[in-house]
């Protein structure tokens, strides 16, 4: 009895780490005002690499980034961009080391990235889909 | 002091510029960064020391060194508006005079014309590799360093002037075009080496597929201020082989260097070649140099393996004087012999390293490197014994960006 106890409780506890897993779903905001109605994700991807600094509707856009080691930073990158976090940071130092750019604005949490968002209107950034309100607009979600 | 202020005269201007610029901005924003190397060779020889390209101290089997690789660089660039920017970079690392005092790298304002249009002027990172402005950057390279067969031909890193730069999108193709012009000055242990009325052009092809293909070249007017080799000329310009001494001078001579690579970071598999070619009317011997670089990503750590090939095409001398006739002119002959046997640079290099990017912003690797020189190779401070054998070099490096 005990160890089917045991047994169930692992199981179910297996089944929500996954359910975690799964639930690590990324939405990428604009200010509600852009332009831009949806992107891909070789657009988004762009502008978090550095390769562009332009929105598709011509705006220079204005990226920011939840902080280093965040779960859902993790989770973007690697869905997005196909990349993990070193060679995302080797990237980019080798665009600010040859002085063409900077890199995203690092926010402290999902909330800010969600104020900065919503008070500029080039701004890009990604969040956690569940923390999505009105003050921003979605144009990618990854799962 | 008079070298000092030239040095700083860029800073200044920059700063000058800038702060005119500021009175007027309503958005200026400051980024700051650095990087660090923390490094140390060692080698198996110790006829000759292993040394990047202009440094002074090396190491050798006796005393590993860690004075090859180590450096720290700071960077701040100011952003005024939309259109005006600029930057500013010191370094610190093991100079030709082998000193460690701040050098300043880049000092340079930015004007962003259009999107895809923009104007330096001041002092710039010289783009005569693949890897150029960031060859510093250990973080931002897979190798240890870069592979000096290739890099180790040209002591410069900087040039003073003005560039162009064009960027354009071909299908999912970025082509970006940069033209400059202006001068370089490095000092090779001890000897100031000057590159004047340079020209000269940067195309790179960045394609969405991960591959992204290179080709430059720059040229100018070359001057090695050494008081040895002018006594040197001055003496065979006395006799009558002045022919060899006019060869020799490397006094506003026309030099160029010439480059095409190609890299490719996709998925795990990350490669990079470089085929480049010197080539001066002075000692300063013609050269080929080619590298190629495979890597493979095995999550946090990619071991990699590098090949690559220095070698001598001319020496650009005809020692024409005979043997035999007076001992005068055989010590001339000798010596002649002697200074361009010093400037050969033949060897080949096969390298295995691996990167492991075990904390955040900072990667730790180790590489082995088995040199052939044939002669002095890149070796400094080498003795008659050196050259007969192969080289074994060993490297350890940790490299942070901050």
């Amino acid at each position: 009895m005990q160890t089917k106890h045991i047994l169930k409780s692992a199981l179910f506890g297996a089944l929500l780490a996954l359910a975690g897993l799964a639930q690590a779903q990324v939405a990428v905001i604009v200010n509600p005002k852009s332009a831009t109605a949806s992107m891909t994700a070789d657009q988004v991807s762009g502008i978090f690499l550095g390769k562009t600094n332009t929105l598709p509707s011509g705006a220079t856009a204005a990226p920011a980034d939840l902080p280093e080691g965040a779960a859902a930073r993790d989770a973007f990158y690697s869905k997005v961009t196909g990349k993990q976090s070193p060679q995302v940071k080797a990237a980019w130092s080798r665009i600010v080391f040859s002085g063409k750019g900077t890199p995203p604005k690092e926010l402290g949490s999902a909330a800010d990235v969600k104020k900065f968002v919503a008070s500029n209107p080039d701004a890009i950034g990604y969040i956690e889909k569940s923390a999505v309100d009105g003050s921003v607009k979605v144009v990618l979600s990854v799962d | 002091m008079v070298l000092k202020i030239s040095r700083l005269a860029p800073l200044a201007l920059a700063v000058a510029v800038l702060s005119a610029q500021a009175q007027g901005s309503n958005e200026p924003s400051f980024n700051f960064s650095g990087f660090a190397t923390v490094g140390v060779v060692s080698t198996d020889n110790n006829d000759g020391a292993y040394a990047i390209t202009g440094e002074l101290h090396g190491a050798t089997k006796h005393k590993a060194s860690g004075e090859v690789d180590s450096k720290i660089g700071v960077q701040g660039t100011v952003k005024l508006n939309k259109m005006f920017s600029g930057t500013v970079q010191l370094l610190s690392k093991q100079d030709g005079d082998g000193s460690y005092m701040p050098n300043v790298e880049w000092a340079f304002v930015k004007a962003q014309l259009m999107p895809s249009l923009s104007i330096r002027v001041g002092r710039m990172g010289a783009p005569l590799f693949a890897v150029s402005d960031f060859r510093d950057v250990g973080y931002a390279n897979l190798w240890l360093r870069p592979p000096q067969d290739v890099y180790g031909q040209v002591p410069i890193s900087n040039f003073d002037g003005a560039d162009v730069i064009y960027q354009m999108p071909v299908g999912s193709t970025t082509l970006t075009a940069q033209v400059y012009g202006g001068r370089s000055k490095a000092v090779v242990q001890h000897t100031d080496i000057e590159l004047k009325s340079e020209v000269g052009f940067n195309l790179t092809a960045e394609m969405d597929n991960g591959l992204t293909l290179r080709a430059g070249r720059i040229q100018g007017k070359l001057t090695v201020d050494s008081a040895t080799l002018a006594n040197l000329v001055g003496i065979l310009r006395t006799t009558p082989f002045a022919s060899v001494g006019n060869e020799l001078d490397p006094t506003n001579k026309k030099a160029s260097f010439t480059g095409v690579g190609a890299s490719y970071d996709q998925g795990n598999v990350v490669g990079s070649f470089e085929y480049t070619w010197r080539r001066t009317d002075s000692y300063v011997p013609d050269t080929t140099g080619w590298f190629a670089t495979l890597g493979y990503r095995f999550g946090k750590v990619t071991p990699y393996l590098t090949v690559s090939e220095l070698k001598q095409d001319s020496s650009n001398v005809t020692n024409n004087i005979p043997t035999g006739v007076s001992p005068t002119l055989n010590t001339l002959k000798a010596t002649v012999d002697g200074v361009v046997y010093g400037q050969s640079r033949n060897q080949k290099t096969v390298a295995v390293g691996a990167r492991w990017d075990f904390y955040r912003s900072m990667a730790l690797k180790a590489q082995y490197e088995n040199v052939k020189p044939n002669g002095p190779g890149l070796f400094i401070n080498t003795n008659g014994n050196f050259g007969q054998t192969k080289v074994n070099v060993y490297s350890l490096s940790v490299d942070m960006v901050f």
